[in-house]
């Protein structure tokens, strides 16, 4: 989520909570006789308030299954999950009375509240910037889902591009695979083949440069490839443009827009798996650290009091 | 403002009409024949032929009736010595320069020309004859041009330029040599003809014949002989030179009881005329799906709607609106069966203009049935006892519904639409042609039978496509209601049959009726106050880029900000989630600066998908969304017309008559076109509502890019 100026109120709020809570612990350490803890009413309230703000938190992923329910608006629950999980903090902190805790449970749940609190902070600093990099770097942007889709029927139009311009690959093609569902596909309908009106003479140097550089890095974007990068892929396309006819240049020039779209691709993968690979780390520790605050709620009330 | 009446006598007999109705027509409506060459009902008039002269009380010279308006206080005579003496005349003069019996009358005896002279006792002109024959033209392997038998009456040319707007013929010359010619006094078939036949089945005479079959022949069905053809009665009146040309056209088709002639959503190119027994018109494609589930689902989803303060979907008229189909009846919503039998056409706008089939048709009985291809039913649609019959089913069958489907209608009394029935008249209007024009002054009421109309209004800045209006809507009321000038210029996409009613009979309703004057007046403010905010639009954004990507045309936009989207999709769970598991949108899509326009429903001022949809299915709530109506049929027409690919077609599932019989109903899968529906049960789209991150918004284009535009960046380079 973008924090911009919407979220002024939100900040505000929870700065002057945990000021306030922060006043009240003060107050509440000053009087403690035997220091501040979880067990006292203060800290008990302490804890209450902090965990209430943590399943309010946690209801976030529920209040996805029913998106329809219009139980206030979803940017109203993400601002309120970004802001009291937040504040859920120090207010958590005052009921441990600043400390991790003595038991084991008490720690591991300190721990794990913590790595909850900085992925998602994480988070909010990946999506501070990545979309706007996204939107910069990857104008050709597809749907996530669909990239390899996309990158196999880009395959399927770079063969027919170069099978009529060249001619037939007649086993060329070997060892690289040939997917029966490849050659079912039809190309996008943005780019049209280029079709010569004959094969031409001197487009030998077309179809090699094609199965040996560029029909590899369809398959493959690792990072090694030159065609992997605007800067040096050019000069290996100008390279090969003086040794084909001119009637092939149109070809050439399609075939140059192929990579540049593979390599947006691989580039949305890469940035989409940054921009969301934190909620693998977030979401299963959010719901593990309910459940155990849960039992430490249960355990303490019940065994201690 | 239209002059209301004129009052004149004919022949004795007083009548009245409006005002600009000719002498000709108002001796029409007396019953009263007027012979004529170069006039007929489906062009405007010329009067070159001078056959269809009349007298005038008061004039000093003969009247052509066909050109002349009638006026106040006239006294015409159509039948006077003079008169009769000056159209002998005429017919001898045109006879003396014809041959005598030209190709036509030779063969099928029907030469206009040659029979009102056979009529008038004429066997040899007492004028001289032309020194020779003049030229034939057979360039064309289907139509013959014989010079000699042409008498210059112009039809064939209005016929390719009014009818057709093919613009080939012309006439060429001047005095005696005077000739038709196509483009620059061609040969015919070095023209830019596209042998359409118009003009051969407009001519009077023998000069433009048929000489080759066409080369479309139905393959199905018995095939007719001449005679056989012309003793079916809707056939009585038209040229048998037509009919033996193109008796591979119409085919006898014998069903029996339970076959199918033809089912929904199926391309086709032929009409069906039912000679005996009946046969049932229905829907497969069951309701609901498209709007929401019913059922157990539909009922969860309605709770919980409630639970989350959602309303009920509001298409008010959606209920009482009947189905319009291809053919003379609708179909009520909530029974979409109906019956038809001996006499009754139905498919003429597949056969017309190639749309899917509109309904499923199953014989009821044994019985036959007419098929034909194009060139025979418009052929019959220019016979005179065909057209009045088919005008009788439709004013029977579906005139009222029409009329009560909208709301403005509702309460209007048997007694008017019966008065209305028979005052109404119906006109045909080929693709193209100008129902009525902005500026003009308006006379009459139109309600469409058959076809697409687009409605246009002209400024300074170009042209702006208002609506498409379809089967059973309605169009004409604001010019009469407010000053009598047409605010908009009404044209045919297709073959198009409008109902009119006339200026008079309008306003006797209205008086009758205050409270159909009163809903009208409302539907024509609101036309009105629309049409201001469309006009509002065009005057805003000017970007090249903006119009490029066709947002102006747009009024509703699903824009996702790019920089505030994290690509998370809930935008589209919510979508699927509130359209029973299928969403509608499609986060991808053209971009314009940093916003994505997402692939759903734009709500287009200019909404192509609308025509051609065969069972008006598709369109515009008053407030201008435009929505998918659950008996759609699947045909695919308006997801192939969107030019954005905003509507979709999913199969749905669903339970339907089991034919086999071994199960009484069965789970099957039938396709429907969805689109956006703007989430209309809601307070807001499901899509922007659970956008956690502020990036989805539907907007009204022209007035968030006026206020976007001025902040954007030249360093986003404007749109992509």
């Amino acid at each position: 989520m973008l924090i911009d100026r919407d979220h002024r109120r939100w900040a505000y709020a929870t700065l002057l909570a945990t000021v306030a809570g922060a006043a009240t612990y003060a107050v509440y350490v000053r009087s403690a006789l035997d220091g501040p803890r979880g067990g006292s009413g203060p800290g008990l309230a302490f804890g209450v308030a902090g965990s209430a703000l943590m399943i309010y938190a946690g209801l976030l992923s529920a209040r996805k299954k029913a998106p329809t329910w219009r139980i206030g608006r979803a940017q109203a629950w993400m601002k309120g999950h970004l802001w009291l999980g937040l504040l859920s903090l120090p207010l958590i902190l005052f009921h441990a009375g600043l400390s991790f805790g003595h038991g084991a449970l008490t720690r591991v749940l300190m721990w794990l509240f913590l790595i909850v609190i900085l992925s998602g902070l994480l988070g909010v600093v990946l999506q501070q910037f990545l979309p706007r990099v996204m939107l910069q770097l990857v104008p050709m942007e597809t749907i996530y889902e669909q990239i390899p889709h996309v990158i196999a029927q880009l395959r399927v139009e770079a063969d027919q591009l170069i099978a009529a311009a060249c001619g037939p690959f007649h086993g060329q093609l070997e060892p690289a695979v040939q997917l029966g569902r490849e050659r079912r596909m039809q190309p996008s309908r943005k780019r049209q083949p280029f079709v010569s009106a004959g094969l031409l003479e001197g487009a030998e140097p077309l179809k090699e440069f094609y199965l040996v550089q560029v029909r590899p890095y369809l398959f493959d974007a690792g990072r090694g490839s030159a065609l992997g990068d605007p800067i040096k892929r050019a000069p290996l396309f100008e390279q090969v443009r003086p040794l084909i006819p001119p009637a092939l240049h149109e070809a050439l020039g399609d075939l140059e827009t192929i990579c540049e779209e593979r390599r947006q691709l691989s580039l949305q993968a890469r940035l989409h798996l940054l921009l969301h690979g934190w909620l693998a780390v977030h979401l299963p520790l959010s719901f593990a650290l309910l459940l155990l605050g849960g039992v430490h709620a249960v355990m303490a009330l019940r065994y201690r009091y | 403002m239209a002059d209301p009446a004129v009052h004149l006598t004919i022949d004795g007999r007083a009548t009245t009409v409006p005002a600009g109705t000719t002498v000709f027509d108002a001796a029409r409506t007396l019953g009263i024949p007027i012979p004529t060459l170069c006039h007929q009902s489906n062009m405007e008039p010329v009067g070159v032929c001078r056959e269809c002269v009349v007298e005038i009380e008061g004039a000093r010279v003969l009247a052509a009736s066909c050109v002349r308006p009638a006026e106040e206080g006239m006294v015409v005579s159509t039948n006077s010595e003079r008169v009769r003496r000056t159209r002998r005349m005429l017919i001898e003069l045109l006879l003396s320069d014809h041959p005598r019996p030209c190709a036509r009358h030779r063969e099928f005896g029907d030469c206009e020309l040659e029979v009102l002279a056979e009529r008038e006792g004429i066997t040899t002109p007492r004028f001289p004859g032309s020194p020779g024959p003049r030229r034939i033209d057979d360039s064309l392997p289907a139509i013959r041009v014989d010079h000699s038998a042409c008498i210059l009456c112009d039809r064939c040319i209005r016929a390719c330029t009014d009818v057709k707007s093919n613009f080939v013929i012309g006439r060429m010359g001047k005095g005696y040599p005077t000739h038709i010619g196509f483009d620059n006094d061609l040969d015919m078939g070095a023209s830019s003809c596209v042998s359409c036949g118009e003009c051969m089945v407009s001519c009077p005479t023998g000069a433009l014949t048929n000489t080759a079959a066409p080369a479309t022949e139905l393959t199905t069905g018995m095939k007719f002989g001449l005679d056989e053809l012309l003793h079916i009665p809707i056939f009585r009146g038209v040229s048998s030179q037509f009919l033996e040309k193109n008796q591979g056209g119409v085919v006898k088709r014998n069903f029996r009881k339970g076959e199918i002639l033809c089912r929904e959503g199926e391309f086709g190119s032929t009409a069906f005329y039912i000679l005996k027994g009946e046969v049932e018109v229905f829907l497969t494609a069951p309701l609901a799906h498209v709007k929401k589930a019913g059922g157990a689902l539909g009922f969860m989803s309605k709770l919980t709607s409630l639970l989350a303060g959602g309303r009920e979907d509001p298409r008010p008229d959606a209920s009482r609106r009947p189905i319009p189909i291809d053919g003379p009846v609708d179909l009520p919503l909530d029974h979409p069966v109906a019956v038809l039998g001996e006499g009754e056409l139905f498919g003429e706008m597949t056969c017309l203009n190639f749309y899917p089939r509109s309904a499923t048709v199953r014989a009821t009985g044994d019985g036959v049935v007419l098929e034909m291809l194009r060139n025979v039913l418009q052929i019959l649609q220019k016979n005179r006892e065909f057209k009045a019959q088919l005008e009788r089913n439709y004013k029977q069958r579906a005139l009222a519904s029409h009329l009560r489907a909208s709301p403005a209608f509702a309460g209007l009394g048997d007694d008017a639409l019966d008065e209305l029935k028979e005052r109404a008249e119906l006109i045909r209007f080929e693709p193209g042609g100008v129902i009525c024009r902005q500026g003009e002054v308006a006379d009459k009421f139109y309600l469409i039978r058959i076809g697409f109309v687009k409605v246009t209004q002209t400024h300074p800045g170009g042209e702006m496509v208002l609506a498409y209006l379809s089967r059973g809507q309605f169009f004409g009321e604001i010019g009469l209601l407010a000053g009598g000038v047409r605010t908009a210029t009404c044209t045919a996409l297709d073959h198009v049959e409008v109902v009119c009613i006339g200026v008079e009979d309008f306003n006797r309703m209205l008086e009758r009726f205050p409270e159909v004057r009163r809903s009208l007046e409302q539907t024509a403010r609101e036309r009105v106050s629309a049409n201001r905010q469309h006009l509002d639009a065009v005057r805003t954004v000017p970007l090249d880029d903006f119009l490029d990507q066709g947002l102006m045309e747009a009024q509703s936009l699903l824009l996702l900000d790019l920089e505030k989207c994290t690509r998370c999709d809930d935008c589209v769970r919510a979508c699927a989630s509130a359209h029973d598991g299928v969403t509608r949108l499609v986060r991808d899509g053209l971009r314009f600066d940093k916003y994505l326009v997402a692939t759903s429903c734009r709500q287009c001022k200019d909404p192509l998908c609308m025509v051609g949809c065969p069972v008006g299915s598709i369109r515009r709530k008053e407030s201008l969304e435009i929505i998918i109506e659950d008996w759609c049929i699947g045909c695919g027409l308006c997801a192939d017309q969107c030019p954005y690919g905003n509507i979709n077609m999913h199969p749905f599932r669903v339970m339907e008559q089991d034919p086999g019989g071994v199960a009484s109903r069965k789970a099957v899968l039938r396709t429907k076109a969805t689109a956006c529906d703007l989430c209309t049960d809601h307070a807001e789209p499901s899509c922007v509502a659970a956008c956690p991150h502020d990036a989805a918004h539907r907007v009204n284009p022209r007035e968030f890019f006026a206020r976007e535009l001025v902040q954007i960046s030249p360093a986003h380079g404007g749109a992509r």
